[in-house]
């Protein structure tokens, strides 16, 4: 009696086959963009040229002259690396105090951290314009990008923190204890650089999301500090006659991202998920 | 003192942090939603400054629930939200079956396979919506365009010509009209939300147990049996992870719409509060409080699963 | 000087009161050994008497200092854990210098201590390895080797031997023995292995519950244990207990007899029964004995040569000066 279920020759060439037509699906349209950005604004939307045109880096040439993209990509990359920043400077501290000094409140005060992450922004997006613009005049400033974007970050880096943090075991920790290191001690000498696997993944986690943010960054700056969501959502509709140079810019402001995310997917899913899908 | 109090301390400056960043925002939120308070009135200017004087009530609660759009918002952000969550943990789970098994590239096939997840939203609507949605330039009116022009050769064509000349001529569909927008917008915020899915889906289904698969293949389960009776179960607690994470970020989904349509016909709470928040803040407010509300709904449901698989 | 003193310690987590108020006296130089089954409170005392868990009331005096308040590290005490607790992105020689570094010692202390250690432990080929590098055995002596070289007033050791295999369990056991007999320093030995705890302890401490159940010398507990759990806790094989008649006639509720204690004969004995399973141990043999109308199985332990079947039907006779007597409420009777 066969029971055990013997995989057809058919199947064994249909299942990888299937897979990659659905991995080369999924990604064509970043494909396409890429296949874009090579092509002139004019052959971009002409048919005999979809597969088949001289290849040419003029959009990237010109990104600066078309788009001014230095100076958004400059805007995103010190908002990005100074929000994880002061993220990590305020979430490792906070993320140890739960993880191994827990009291009884701890498992509220995660819950209730997570909850802000939930608080729909639309639903401050006024009286935040109204304070940063008419109280405290820092509308349009790397300062309150960066101050914004930690906030809203802080929450999910503490959570992933802390889950790095609990698979550190006790014993080490009481061993330092035992040891005579003072709690400064203890994060610099033990903690960092036991999670220091953890708190990078964090940190290139919370960069991409600092990176693709698109309603504060959009909302809350208009030119000094406006990032390259910014630049994207203020070019949407070039009415067709730029695609070469839009897929151009675009590839430049997601490409990085992109190959950064492909580094940190397994970090992703306990991140995201709290270390819930193991 | 204790040797556990400085450790404790530490964990203060987040949460002052995170309590003025929640506090102060909302209950301004709070206060602007009970008065009259707008940003342009020639006929009522002492209305263009936030007082207490101009105490309106629930007023501004009842204007915004008379307001169609604001019916409207609701049934777009539920029919957006619905509908990815739907086709996301659909294709989530048929995709992460599917490269569960080892064959060559899987490696290759995971990383195209998680990169949209990583494309800024801005750049995933304007890519989707020009280039490939556009009726006239972009894929889709490329290939209509083809369709058509294959088919009008075909009619001329010996033998099978009458029969094409029956075919009328195919329309492309416009995404940025009122009715298709939000079409649009699930179709780019699926594609790029599909590989989260796949990679929680996948992780979990690593996590397996096979030698209960064996056992099941000796009692005699087929391979349907084996993905109804033991895979699906395994998948409950994930596809419930999947479906609150997305419910969060989708509730409050804008740069896409904002992007595709511009909101013509297709808001979604974030939207129509962006558009009241133009002259009408004490409607923009009230319906903020709304949004709150509903997402705090949401949360309470979250937070308990979370709550109960985290802390153990 | 390691002279320990708790009074009226208590421990609650919450509402559930893990140790009731509890007085214990540990002398210097003494070899100490907390034993019990798991959940007994055994390594929660330790932990209180390390400051790795703040008292709940009650006071820790070591050396007539008041430690109560006092933060783990300036108790003076050293401790090794289950899992050795090793920093695994140190060398053995960063991990063993560990303590000395955080007491800012000079670098030439240090070097000089790490390689006492080193050398006593056996572990100076091992000094620039990680411990990820290191077999069970040789990450034990590296905790070991980090307790040590702070010279401590008293060693703690939290379960020390649990994650060793067998062999490995009996050279170390040795071992830390040896290291007492020569430093002569206060140690606090936690297990819930009842032969490490005979065969190391000069005292030992049965807990249960979070109560001292008795206190005293190997051979006080083998010989006279004060209640049931006592005497079934310590001695391997278990001691058989016979309740009923039997145990009437001799004034007692309960009769405790260690299987040792049971001579067996085929013609003639007290009792009587039917061999159930015999296991040969080489040296020993341990009968496991039916139907006897005492208990539902008895067990006697005999020299290796004996041979029984099972179904033989055998006689046994207890040594009657080595049966315990234990009353209604399971306090020994002498």
């Amino acid at each position: 009696m066969a029971i055990v279920a013997h995989h057809s020759r058919f199947s064994k060439i249909a299942w990888p086959v299937l897979a990659w037509i659905v991995a080369l699906l999924f990604f064509f349209p970043i494909f396409w963009m890429l296949l874009t950005s090579f092509k002139t604004d004019a052959d971009a939307v002409k048919p005999e040229h979809l597969l088949f045109f001289t290849p040419t880096l003029e959009n990237y040439a010109n990104m600066t002259e078309n788009y001014d993209y230095w100076r958004f990509a400059t805007n995103s990359v010190i908002a990005s690396v100074m929000a994880t920043a002061v993220t990590l400077f305020v979430g490792i501290p906070s993320a140890y105090a739960m993880a191994f000094n827990p009291s009884r409140s701890t498992k509220d005060m995660l819950m209730w951290m997570l909850s802000t992450k939930m608080l729909p922004a639309a639903g401050v997006l006024y009286p935040m314009t109204f304070l940063t613009k008419n109280i405290l005049g820092i509308f349009d400033t790397h300062f309150l990008i960066i101050l914004v974007l930690s906030l809203i970050n802080l929450p999910i880096v503490i959570w992933m923190l802390f889950t790095y943090f609990k698979e550190i075991p006790r014993d080490i920790i009481e061993a330092g204890k035992m040891d005579g290191v003072s709690t400064w001690g203890e994060i610099r000498e033990i903690l960092i650089p036991l999670a220091w696997g953890g708190i990078a993944s964090t940190a290139l986690l919370c960069f991409i999301f600092c990176w693709n943010e698109a309603y504060w960054t959009v909302r809350l700056t208009t030119t000094d500090a406006a990032t390259l969501s910014k630049l994207i959502e203020g070019n949407r509709a070039p009415e067709g006659l730029f695609f070469g140079r839009l897929s151009a810019v675009s590839t430049a402001a997601v490409g990085p991202i992109v190959v950064l995310g492909w580094f940190c997917q397994k970090q992703l899913v306990q991140g995201l998920t709290f270390g819930a899908v193991k | 003192m204790s040797n556990r109090t400085l450790p404790r301390l530490l964990q203060t400056p987040a949460v002052l942090l995170l309590l003025i960043w929640m506090l102060i925002p909302l209950s301004m939120t709070l206060y602007f939603s009970f008065i009259r308070y707008v940003l342009n009135s020639l006929r009522r200017p002492e209305w263009t400054k936030p007082s207490i004087s101009n105490w309106r009530g629930f007023g501004n609660y009842e204007f915004v629930l008379n307001n169609k759009d604001f019916i409207l918002a609701i049934q777009n952000s539920l029919l957006i939200v619905c509908s990815i969550l739907f086709f996301t943990v659909i294709f989530g789970i048929l995709i992460a079956v599917l490269i569960n098994k080892s064959f060559p590239g899987r490696g290759v096939v995971r990383v195209l396979l998680i990169s949209p997840f990583f494309v800024m939203p801005a750049v995933n609507a304007v890519l989707w919506i020009n280039m490939i949605l556009d009726p006239v330039l972009g894929l889709q009116g490329l290939a209509v365009g083809g369709l058509n022009d294959a088919i009008e050769g075909l009619r001329n064509a010996p033998l099978v010509g009458g029969f094409f000349s029956l075919w009328p001529d195919f329309a492309p569909i416009s995404f940025r009209a009122t009715q298709t927008s939000a079409i649009a917008v699930i179709i780019m915020v699926t594609w790029q939300w599909t590989p989260f899915a796949v990679l929680i889906f996948m992780t979990s289904l690593q996590s397996e147990d096979q030698q209960q698969k064996e056992a099941a293949i000796l009692d005699g389960a087929g391979a349907w049996s084996q993905f109804r009776f033991l895979t699906l179960p395994h998948l409950s607690r994930p596809i419930a992870i999947v479906v609150m994470i997305q419910a969060i970020f989708h509730l409050s989904l804008y740069a896409e719409i904002e992007i595709v349509s511009r909101g013509n016909g297709n808001k979604n709470l974030p939207y129509l509060i962006g558009e009241f928040a133009n002259n009408n803040i004490g409607a923009a407010s009230a319906t903020g409080i709304f949004a709150v509300i509903l997402a705090n709904i949401v949360a309470f449901f979250l937070l308990r699963m979370i709550g109960k698989t985290l802390m153990e | 000087m390691g002279r320990i003193l708790l009074e009226n310690v208590t421990k609650s987590f919450g509402d559930a009161q893990v140790i009731p108020p509890l007085d214990l006296v540990i002398d210097d130089g003494e070899f100490t050994v907390f034993v019990g089954p798991s959940g007994c409170g055994k390594s929660t005392l330790l932990r209180l008497i390390a400051g790795l868990e703040e008292t709940s009331s009650g006071t820790i005096t070591i050396d007539g200092l008041d430690v109560t308040q006092v933060p783990p590290s300036k108790r003076g005490l050293a401790m090794v854990f289950q899992s050795y607790a090793l920093y695994p992105h140190m060398t053995v020689r960063k991990n063993i210098a560990f303590p000395m570094r955080m007491a800012g010692l000079s670098q030439a202390e240090q070097d000089k201590r790490v390689m006492t250690a080193a050398k006593s432990l056996n572990l100076v080929d091992y000094l620039d390895r990680k411990p990820g590098q290191l077999s069970g055995g040789q990450r034990q002596r590296v905790a070991i080797g980090r307790a040590i070289v702070r010279d401590p007033t008293a060693f703690l050791f939290d379960e020390p031997l649990s994650n060793l295999d067998a062999a490995l369990r009996v050279g170390m056991r040795l071992e830390i023995s040896e290291m007492h007999k020569r430093m002569q320093t206060t140690m606090i030995y936690v297990t819930h292995d009842q032969v490490e705890a005979m065969t190391m302890a000069d005292k030992i401490v049965v807990l249960q519950a979070g109560v001292i159940e008795q206190v005293g010398s190997p051979l006080e507990l083998y010989r006279s244990p004060c209640n049931l759990f006592v005497a079934g806790f310590i001695g391997s094989p278990k001691m058989n207990f016979i309740t009923g008649t039997e145990a009437a006639n001799r004034h007692a509720h309960t009769l405790g007899v260690r299987p040792e204690h049971i001579a067996v004969s085929t013609q003639t004995g007290a009792w009587t029964g039917r061999v159930s399973v015999s296991e040969h141990l080489g040296s020993d043999t341990f009968l496991h004995v039916h139907e006897t109308g005492l208990a539902d199985t008895l067990t006697v332990r005999t020299n290796g040569e004996i041979s029984f079947k099972h179904g033989d039907i055998i006689h046994l006779t207890p040594r009657e000066e080595m049966v315990h007597r234990f009353d209604a409420a399971g306090l020994r009777i002498s």
